[in-house]
């Protein structure tokens, strides 16, 4: 396994959104989401994943509800909603065009200017 | 602490916190139980998968802290938190949350007591449907008009829907079982109360026609009237009621509350269609106050543009009459005259608040210094600064919630004194009360005053550097010069605003004393009046009436403790005073509008001794002047400069009426008095005749109610109102059915007379002592706070040889220093705001040099006190002592 790296700030609220997009999911479900989408590349606190979902409830963009887990256990369910479905689509926009913007700039060779 | 606990936990089920927390609970459990299963499955041991899983996750209550910020839980937690920590912090220091909830509670009590004055009296809309269209239309805008120019008014306007005329009326109201009363009531045409939008309690309003000739006999009792005559007997209506001798059949009950009209006749308590009879072609007799309502898109303005094409167009015709003709919105009427004083009361009772909240930021920056400690550990421990500023708030709102709650109750009890001691004349006072506009406002300003007092200090406690403070150790001896300059600031503006309220108050003293040393003309002290009305007893006969005055005035003679008596028409400031046109025999025709007028008066003779009006030449009216003798009149010095200038006017003859219908009745002049007060105690006496009484044959048999009475003026060896019930026995032993009304005392009339300044004086005196008072305090505190700092420097420096007087320079230059920079500030101030006063004060300027100076000395001499004290103190330290201590 590579070395993990390290979540750039404000990035975790994206991701939650993009996991919970694929289907409903509870907080252990939304991380092991990502660490398999990621293939375990990317480092994630484990209690940090709940005040953002919290926050992300807040704020209208996930809903939760009770449900079954695999195991036959209690756990809460967390679903994109109509809002944090544009919001998932605005958040992609802005990080494809930073991401462009930057690596325009880390590649650029003396000779372009 | 159960009350707490409660109150926790049912804050808590309201916002469903507990599941919340359960939930919290459950969900990161089952993470880490998910996450040991998993790890287990790899073959990792149960226990170290357990422990591996928990390591993952980190801190859970870290995590479940954050939850909660995220949702806003948390925000009602800290703010009980807050609030328990704010009540073990004030029952800490009792002394300090009595003494600022104690001084809280009297400026918040004050202002809301006030505000509710000034609301119902002057923000609060009248008592009638959409009251904003209503106006009033006076000569002058104060004086009533005839019944001629009302009715081509009323005919030629277009921008009102309707114009409706009220005309005084005070009958006698007898019955069989009970004593007569003098009521106070209006004619009103027909069309007045559908204008005021005011629906009967009981029965009906007057009927279209109810206002013609010979119809005019409904009334419509007021609520009380009819509670107190009537005892709230529904089956009145239809009842036929005795008034002046006449049957009126009562038609209606308005509602409890409903007052008509509103800033004059104010205690009418009967109403009675308004019949005009030969006067419609009247416009001499002026008597009618007109009212109106503005049409549906009508400005006042173009109201007033009508009515000024309308009247011109009238004194074209009709010369001297409808000149200066003012349409008023009736509120603006009612509330006019008293405006300015309530205004600049509310003023100064919130100077009073800002002397109040200064004086808390004072004891809360005080207390503040002593609290650094507790301030800093909490730092320390990681407390943010936006958290010690909330948590300072939340304590300074808790003692101003506290300050807010025992306000209302001061405000309630203010109140009713406020109305017990207000005088007689302001509008609509009988409406004040702390009602739910008075509590928002009180509400609204205890959460200002709380954050006004509060904000500063919790903005300076809460800066604290940690490290320093720890390190300082017990000293605590530098207070930090930023600290102590507010310190210096708030106490100089504390002073600035006393100065202010003080001048405010002494100009309102000075006033008074003014208006006190104002000369009557006659001697008021000893004097007592009652007036008795004939109309509807057997006695309202030119025969009988004659006689029974006479009999009268012989009867209060021989009362004991009576030294003199006498009658009049009208008593001076206390009755009306009606303006009657006269000629001058062998003068020309005047010209329009030049027409000599005076107050008419009548008096029997005996009533100028009686009252020390002395007379300046010629003679008394005697009991020769009867109806056979030539008719006679005394004027008053008014009257001979205004119309005999250079001239003597004893012995020329004026008449009351020279027109083709009535040849002149000459009276000839034989005395001039001096002038007397008339309706205002500080207006210049208009020219004024007295005509005798027994010689004149409206005041002898007239039956109107307005002419069927007489005032009779008694003047005793001692105290005046003892002989109230004699003379009260001495009336009814001639007749039970007189009516007996305004038994008073002239000490009282003139008192009367000066209420509404004595009113002013007294508020401001009492906001103005209490800010004294805070004022000295805060000086107080700042000093002797500052001495107790400096004990060990004075110690030093007394060890090096400072002298006492040194020691107390030192302490009290300070003090003064503040207290001279805080009475220049409000010297500038009260330049600047004291005319705003100008209306309420009489015989001083508001700049009055006299006032500004005592005011200034008289604080420094009480800042001087305050600074005296604690450098007293501070000069009987022990050197040793003070060198040993800390």
């Amino acid at each position: 396994m590579d070395k993990q790296l390290e979540l750039l700030q404000g990035t975790l609220d994206m991701l939650i959104l993009k996991a919970v997009s694929l289907s409903p999911l509870h907080g252990y479900g939304v991380l092991l989401r990502i660490q398999q989408i990621s293939k375990e590349r990317l480092e994630i606190q484990q209690g940090s994943l709940y005040p953002a979902l919290y926050r992300l409830e807040h704020q209208g963009w996930v809903s939760s509800e009770w449900g079954e887990s695999e195991n036959n256990r209690r756990a809460r369910y967390y679903r994109l909603t109509a809002a944090g479905k544009r919001r998932l689509l605005a958040e992609t926009k802005r990080w494809n065009e930073m991401t462009a913007v930057i690596a325009g700039i880390l590649q650029a060779t003396p000779e372009e200017l | 602490m159960k009350a707490w606990a409660q109150l926790r936990s049912w804050t808590s089920a309201l916002l469903g916190r507990r599941r919340t927390e359960r939930e919290m609970d459950e969900e990161m459990q089952f993470h880490m139980e998910a996450r040991a299963a998993d790890l287990m499955t790899r073959g990792v041991p149960a226990q170290e998968a357990k422990r591996q899983a928990k390591l993952e996750f980190g801190g859970m209550e870290t995590a479940k802290e954050q939850c909660r910020d995220a949702v806003g839980v948390s925000f009602v937690e800290t703010l009980m938190q807050d609030v328990r920590h704010g009540v073990r912090a004030m029952s800490r220091t009792p002394m300090f949350t009595v003494t600022a909830v104690v001084v809280l509670a009297l400026g918040i009590g004050a202002n809301t007591a006030i505000f509710s004055v000034v609301d119902a009296v002057l923000l609060k809309p009248l008592a009638y449907l959409d009251s904003g269209g209503l106006v009033t239309i006076l000569m002058d805008g104060e004086d009533p008009v005839s019944v001629a120019n009302y009715i081509d008014w009323r005919d030629q306007s277009h921008s009102f829907t309707a114009m409706g005329a009220a005309d005084f009326w005070s009958p006698n109201l007898t019955s069989d079982d009970a004593p007569p009363e003098h009521i106070a009531g209006l004619k009103v045409t027909q069309n007045v109360f559908p204008m005021l939008g005011i629906e009967p309690m009981l029965g009906r309003l007057f009927a279209e026609g109810e206002d013609k000739d010979g119809a005019d006999r409904e009334v419509i009792l007021s609520y009380r009237l009819w509670q107190r005559r009537f005892t709230s007997d529904p089956s009145v209506l239809g009842k036929t009621i005795v008034l002046d001798g006449n049957g009126y059949v009562v038609v209606g009950v308005m509602p409890q509350g409903f007052q008509f009209a509103p800033f004059w006749a104010t205690h009418a308590e009967i109403w009675t269609p308004n019949a005009f009879g030969a006067r419609i072609h009247d416009r001499g007799g002026n008597s009618l106050r007109i009212f109106a309502r503005l049409g549906p898109g009508v400005s006042l303005a173009q109201a007033r543009s009508e009515m000024a094409a309308i009247t011109g167009r009238l004194e074209q015709q009709y010369p001297a009459t409808n000149r200066n003709v003012v349409v008023t919105p009736l509120k603006e009427k009612v509330v006019g005259g008293i405006e300015t004083p309530l205004l600049v009361l509310l003023g100064a009772v919130a100077f009073v608040l800002l002397i109040t909240c200064a004086n808390v930021a004072h004891m809360l920056l005080a207390r503040a210094a002593t609290r650094r400690k507790e301030v800093a550990v909490r730092a320390a421990l990681g407390a943010r600064r936006g958290r010690l500023i909330r948590q300072f708030l939340t304590e300074s709102l808790l003692l101003g919630l506290l300050g807010g709650t025992l306000g209302l109750l001061l405000a309630v009890v203010g109140t009713k004194a406020l109305l017990a001691m207000s005088p007689g004349n302001i509008p609509r006072v009988q409406t004040v009360s702390i009602d739910t506009r008075a509590a928002w406002f009180l509400l609204a300003a205890t959460i200002l005053t709380s954050v006004g007092f509060g904000l500063v200090p919790a903005l300076q406690a809460s800066s604290v550097n940690v490290s320093d403070t720890l390190k300082e150790g017990a000293r605590g001896s530098s207070e930090s010069f930023r600290r102590s300059r507010l310190r210096s600031l708030l106490v100089v503006s504390e002073f600035a605003l006393a100065l202010m309220l003080l001048i405010g108050a002494g100009l309102m003293i000075r006033t008074f004393a003014a208006l006190q040393a104002v000369d009557a003309g006659f001697n008021p002290h000893n004097v007592i009046s009652i007036m008795v009305s004939v109309a509807g007893s057997k006695e309202a006969d030119a025969g009988p009436r004659e006689t029974l005055y006479r009999q009268l005035i012989e009867r209060v003679r021989s009362l004991a403790g009576v030294e003199a008596a006498g009658g009049i028409n009208h008593l001076p400031l206390a009755g009306d005073s009606w303006g009657w046109p006269f000629v001058i025999e062998g003068r020309p025709k005047p010209r329009p509008g030049e027409t000599p007028t005076a107050i008419y008066r009548m008096v029997t003779p005996g009533y100028f001794p009686t009252m020390r009006l002395p007379l300046i030449r010629g003679r008394d009216v005697t009991e020769a002047d009867n109806t056979t003798a030539p008719g006679v009149v005394i004027i008053n010095e008014r009257a001979a400069q205004e119309y005999w200038p250079g001239e003597d006017p004893i012995g020329k003859r004026i008449s009351f009426r020279d027109d083709n219908a009535n040849p002149p009745t000459w009276l000839t002049i034989v005395g001039i008095t001096k002038n007397a007060k008339q309706e205002d105690w500080v207006a210049t006496p208009f020219p004024e005749v007295y005509l005798a009484a027994f010689q004149n044959k409206d005041f002898l048999g007239n039956p109107k109610s307005y002419f069927a009475y007489i005032t009779l003026v008694a003047r005793t060896a001692g105290d005046p109102a003892s002989v109230a019930t004699s003379l009260k026995e001495a009336v009814w032993s001639f007749d039970r059915n007189l009516s007996i009304s305004q038994v008073v005392t002239m000490d009282g009339v003139v008192a009367e007379a000066t209420a509404q300044p004595r009113f002013e004086m007294v508020l401001l005196s009492i906001f103005a002592s209490v800010a004294l008072v805070l004022a000295s305090v805060g000086i107080y505190g700042v000093i002797s706070y500052s001495a107790s700092r400096r004990t060990h420097e004075i110690g030093v420096r007394m060890s090096l040889g400072a002298t006492r007087g040194q020691v107390l320079l030192l302490v009290a230059r300070h003090g003064m220093y503040l207290a001279l920079a805080g009475s220049g500030a409000g010297i500038a101030g009260s330049l600047l705001l004291s005319r705003v006063m100008a209306k309420l004060l009489y015989g001083v300027r508001p700049t009055d040099p006299v006032t500004f100076a005592a005011v200034a000395m008289g604080l420094g001499v009480v800042a001087m006190l305050a600074c005296y004290l604690p450098a007293r103190r501070a000069m009987s330290v022990d050197p040793v002592a003070a060198l040993r201590c800390e």
